[in-house]
C-alpha cells in the first residue's frame, strides 16, 4: 500500500487526526509501556481473558501505531522499531470501529489503574471521533446521534410528546395528592430550579419524571422544566463528536440562561451529568454562567434541610448501590448517593469493589444503542453478575439512566434474581406527605375498569403474570398465546390495547403489528409492544405501518406496566381510593 | 428574525422546526437510499404517516447531489424536497452541495412552490462546516432569487444559535 492508493476516508481520518491530539491524548499515546496492569481491570479482558485483544493496551495500540506513524519523530524515523502503522484502506476503517465501538465501553476502570497514568478511554474516544467524522460508526451511533443533531434529543422526542408527557404526569401528581397546584411548571421564568431529564424518562420511564415532580412538589421548590432543549444528554461523549457535544451543552445552558434559571439541577444520569458538568463547556469552546448541580445532590440537600421529611421503612427491600462509571470515576460524585440512599432505605449493602473502582455496567460508552455488539457486550458482563449476585441485595440502585437498562439486560441474561431503581423512586417511596393531602384508605374506583387488554405473549408465565396485574386493575384481560391467533381475537373482541410479544415461534410481533395496522377493524387499537429482546426492535419500526404506542422492555414490574398502560390509554389517574 | 429582500422574494433566516412549518414544501437532507432514519426523518415519519415512506420506496435510491419529492402526509407542509448531499467529507463536497441546492430550487419550481424551507445543508451530523455550508447557500439563492423565479417566501430554519450566528453575520454581506 502506498500513499497514492490510500481511500478518500483513510485520507481524511489521517488529515484530521492533528486537531483531535491534545496533551493528554498525546501523553496517554507515547505514555504507555506495555506493563500489563490495565489487563486487570478491564471487565471484557476479565471476562474473556482468553482473547488478549480485549486488554486496553491492545486496543489503544491501534490508534498508537498510527500516531507514531504520522505524528510521532520515533515513527516517522524508525517506523519499525515502535510498530508504527499507518491506515490505507476502508476495511481497516471498519477494523478499527470493530476495536473503538465493539470492545470498549470508555469506562476508564483501565485508565484508574494504570500506573503511567495513560488515560485509554480517552484515546479510545477519540479513535470514535475520527472514525465519525469520516461516517464509520455503528448504525445505532447514527441513529442516536442524528436524532440529537436535528431533533435536540437522543431518542428523537418530538416536543409535542414531551410536553404531552409531562401535562399527563402533571395530570397525575395533582390527582394523586389532592392539590390542584401539584402540577409541573412549564419555562417559568426566574426558577430556582430548572430541571432537566434524560430522553429515556419521557419514552421509556415517565415514572421517574413525576416521582422527581413530587419531590420538588413536597419541598415547595420553585421549580420548572423547558419546554425546548431539556435533554441534558449527550451522544458526543460517546461517540467521540466534539461538535455535537458542544451544541447539546449549549442549546441547554441558553436555554437555562434564557429562563433566567438560577440552578440547572440534572436528572439521574451518570454520562449526561459529566458531560454537562464537565466536558460541554469544553467542547463548546465557551463558559456559561450556569450553576449546576446533580438532582442526588439536590434531594439531600431538600433532606438534611428539612424541606423534605423521609419515612426509610416504606422502602421494604434489601439494596446495594452501583456507581456509574461517569459519576463515580470521573466527578467523584461517590458518597452523596450513598448518603442519600442510607437516609431512604433501611438496609444497604456495599458492592465490591466500588465507588471509583466499580465495574461497568458494561452499558455504557453507547453500548445499548449498538445492538451488533449486544452478545459480546453480555459475555463481558459476567464480571458485573457475578458482583451484583455477592451483595445478597434484591435491589440494585443506581444514579445513571445508562446503568439501569445495562444492569437490567445482564440482570435478565444471568438470571438474577434483583431489580434495578434510582435514588429518586426511593426518595418519592419514602416521602412523609402532609396528612391533608394523604389519600384515605377505604374501596377502590380501579384504574383500569371498563377496559380490555388483549395480551399477546408466548411465555405461559409471562402471559399469566401481565394478565393477572392488569386485571388486579381492573381491566377485562384476553390472554392470546398463539400469534397467528391474534388478529382473529382482535377482530372480534375489539380490545382497547394489545400487549404484543416480539420474539414468537412462527410469527414475530413485527407481523402481527403489520395484520393489526393493515386491517381496518384493527388498525386503530394501541399496541404497546413488551420485549426481553431489545435487539428485534428493528423489527417494528422498520415497518411502514404506524409504530405501536408503547414500548417496554422486559422484566416488567408492577408499577412500569400500569403507568405506560395508563399512558397509552390516556388514564390520568392510578387506582383511586373512596370513602365507604 | 433576519431577512433580505432579492427581487420579489423573502429571503429569511428562522430560528425553529423545520418539520412543523407550514410552508409549501421544506428540504429534507436526505441519504442515496431515501430511508428516512432518524433526526428530521423521525419527525417526517411520527407527524407525517407510513405515506412519505411508502412513496419513498419507489423513488430510491437517488444520486448525491439530486433531489425527489414527495407528499407530506400529515405534516403542516404540503411537499417534502428529499435532497441527497454530499455526506462526512466525501469528496467534491462542494461541488456537490451547490448541485444538491441547484437540483432542490429546481424541484421547487417545477411543483410551483411559492414558500420554502431549508434547514442548513449537510451541516450537524453529516460533517459539512458551517462556513462552507452558509457560502453555497446563499450564493445558490442570491444566484437563484435573482432570476425568474415563483418562489416568495424561503426560509433558512436553523435550531440554535451555533447555527444562527454565522448565518446572521452572513446575511449582512447579502
Amino acid at each position: 500500500m502506498s500513499d497514492a492508493t490510500r481511500s478518500h476516508k483513510a485520507k481524511k481520518f489521517l488529515e484530521r487526526l492533528p486537531k483531535k491530539l491534545s496533551r493528554q491524548i498525546v501523553g496517554s499515546l507515547v505514555g504507555c509501556v506495555h506493563c500489563g496492569m490495565c489487563t486487570q481491570s478491564c471487565h471484557y479482558m476479565l471476562s474473556n481473558p482468553e482473547d488478549p485483544t480485549f486488554a486496553p493496551a491492545h486496543k489503544a495500540d491501534q490508534l498508537r501505531k498510527i500516531f507514531k506513524r504520522h505524528i510521532d519523530w520515533t515513527g516517522r524515523v524508525f517506523p519499525w522499531w515502535v510498530s508504527a502503522k499507518s491506515v490505507f484502506t476502508d476495511s481497516e476503517l471498519e477494523d478499527l470501529k470493530d476495536i473503538a465501538f465493539g470492545k470498549c465501553t470508555n469506562c476508564r476502570r483501565c485508565t484508574f489503574n494504570c500506573p503511567m497514568g495513560v488515560d485509554f478511554a480517552s484515546a479510545n474516544r477519540t479513535l470514535r471521533g475520527l472514525l465519525v467524522h469520516v461516517g464509520v460508526m455503528p448504525e445505532g451511533v447514527a441513529v442516536v446521534s442524528k436524532d440529537q443533531w436535528e431533533i435536540g434529543n437522543q431518542m428523537g422526542v418530538l416536543k409535542e410528546d414531551y410536553i404531552e408527557t409531562l401535562e399527563w404526569m402533571s395530570d397525575e401528581l395533582s390527582g394523586e395528592l389532592g392539590d390542584a397546584g401539584a402540577r409541573i411548571p412549564i419555562d417559568v421564568k426566574n426558577a430556582a430550579v430548572v430541571y432537566s431529564i434524560n430522553p429515556r424518562e419521557v419514552k421509556y420511564d415517565p415514572r421517574s419524571i413525576s416521582d422527581a415532580a413530587k419531590i420538588f412538589w413536597a419541598a415547595r421548590e420553585n421549580w420548572c422544566m423547558p419546554s425546548e432543549c431539556w435533554d441534558m444528554t449527550n451522544f458526543g461523549l460517546f461517540s467521540g463528536d466534539d461538535d455535537l457535544g458542544g451544541a447539546a451543552g449549549r442549546r441547554l445552558f441558553e436555554k437555562v440562561m434564557e429562563l433566567k434559571g438560577r440552578k440547572l439541577v440534572i436528572s439521574e444520569c451518570g454520562h449526561g451529568y459529566r458531560s454537562t458538568r464537565c466536558e460541554a463547556q469544553n467542547w463548546a469552546g465557551q463558559s456559561f454562567p450556569v450553576d449546576m448541580e446533580s438532582s442526588v445532590i439536590t434531594m439531600l440537600r431538600y433532606i438534611k434541610e428539612g424541606r423534605i421529611k423521609v419515612d426509610k421503612a416504606k422502602n421494604k427491600e434489601s439494596y446495594t448501590f452501583h456507581d456509574s462509571c461517569n459519576n463515580a470515576r470521573s466527578c467523584g460524585l461517590t458518597e452523596e448517593p450513598r448518603e442519600l440512599l442510607n437516609l431512604v432505605a433501611p438496609d444497604f449493602r456495599e458492592m465490591h469493589p466500588n465507588r471509583a473502582e466499580n465495574y461497568c455496567c458494561t452499558g455504557g460508552g453507547g453500548a445499548m444503542s449498538m445492538s451488533e455488539y449486544t452478545p459480546r457486550r453480555l459475555k463481558s458482563a459476567k464480571i458485573k453478575a457475578e458482583q451484583l449476585k455477592a451483595t445478597g441485595a434484591t435491589v440494585v440502585v443506581t444514579s445513571c439512566h445508562n446503568c439501569v437498562d445495562g444492569l437490567s439486560d445482564l440482570i435478565k441474561h444471568y438470571k438474577l434474581d434483583m431489580k434495578v431503581t434510582q435514588l429518586v423512586n426511593l426518595v418519592a417511596e419514602a416521602l412523609v406527605i402532609p396528612a391533608k393531602v394523604a389519600a384515605p384508605a377505604a374501596g377502590k374506583v380501579l384504574a383500569l375498569a371498563g377496559r380490555t387488554i388483549m395480551v399477546v405473549d408466548d411465555e405461559p408465565d409471562a402471559l399469566t403474570f401481565f394478565s393477572a396485574l392488569l386485571a388486579d386493575h381492573g381491566a377485562r384481560t384476553i390472554p392470546v398465546s398463539d400469534p397467528n391467533e391474534v388478529l382473529k381475537a382482535a377482530r372480534k373482541e375489539k380490545p382497547d390495547l394489545i400487549t404484543l410479544d416480539i420474539s414468537m415461534p412462527g410469527k414475530d410481533g413485527g407481523e402481527v403489528l403489520c395484520e393489526l395496522r393493515k386491517n381496518p377493524e384493527t388498525e386503530a387499537i394501541k399496541v404497546c409492544v413488551i420485549t426481553g429482546r431489545p435487539e428485534l426492535r428493528k423489527l417494528i419500526y422498520d415497518r411502514t405501518v404506524r409504530p405501536p404506542e408503547g414500548y417496554l422492555d422486559k422484566p416488567v414490574d408492577e408499577a412500569k406496566l400500569l403507568t405506560n398502560v395508563r399512558k397509552i390509554l390516556e388514564l390520568a389517574h392510578e387506582d383511586v381510593p373512596v370513602e365507604s | 428574525m433576519t431577512e433580505k429582500k432579492i427581487k420579489d422574494t423573502t429571503l429569511r433566516l428562522v430560528r425553529g422546526d423545520i418539520a412543523a412549518m407550514e410552508v409549501d414544501a421544506f428540504v429534507f437532507y436526505a441519504r442515496p437510499d431515501l430511508q428516512l432514519g432518524s433526526g428530521f426523518g423521525t419527525a417526517i415519519t411520527q407527524r407525517g404517516g407510513p405515506a412519505v415512506k411508502k412513496e419513498l420506496e419507489k423513488l430510491g435510491p437517488v444520486a448525491t447531489g439530486s433531489a425527489v419529492v414527495t407528499a407530506a402526509g400529515e405534516m403542516k407542509c404540503k411537499r417534502i424536497i428529499h435532497a441527497v448531499g454530499p455526506r462526512f467529507q466525501e469528496e467534491d463536497e462542494e461541488r456537490k452541495l451547490r448541485e444538491v441546492m441547484r437540483a432542490s430550487l429546481k424541484k421547487a419550481e417545477e411543483g410551483g412552490v411559492k414558500t420554502l424551507a431549508f434547514p442548513p445543508m449537510g451541516t450537524g451530523f453529516y460533517g459539512i462546516t458551517l462556513d462552507l455550508c452558509r457560502k453555497v447557500m446563499l450564493d445558490e439563492l442570491r444566484r437563484h432569487l435573482e432570476g425568474p423565479t415563483a418562489l416568495r417566501e424561503v426560509s433558512i430554519v436553523v435550531k440554535d444559535s451555533r447555527e444562527q450566528t454565522p448565518f446572521e453575520e452572513a446575511f449582512k454581506s447579502l
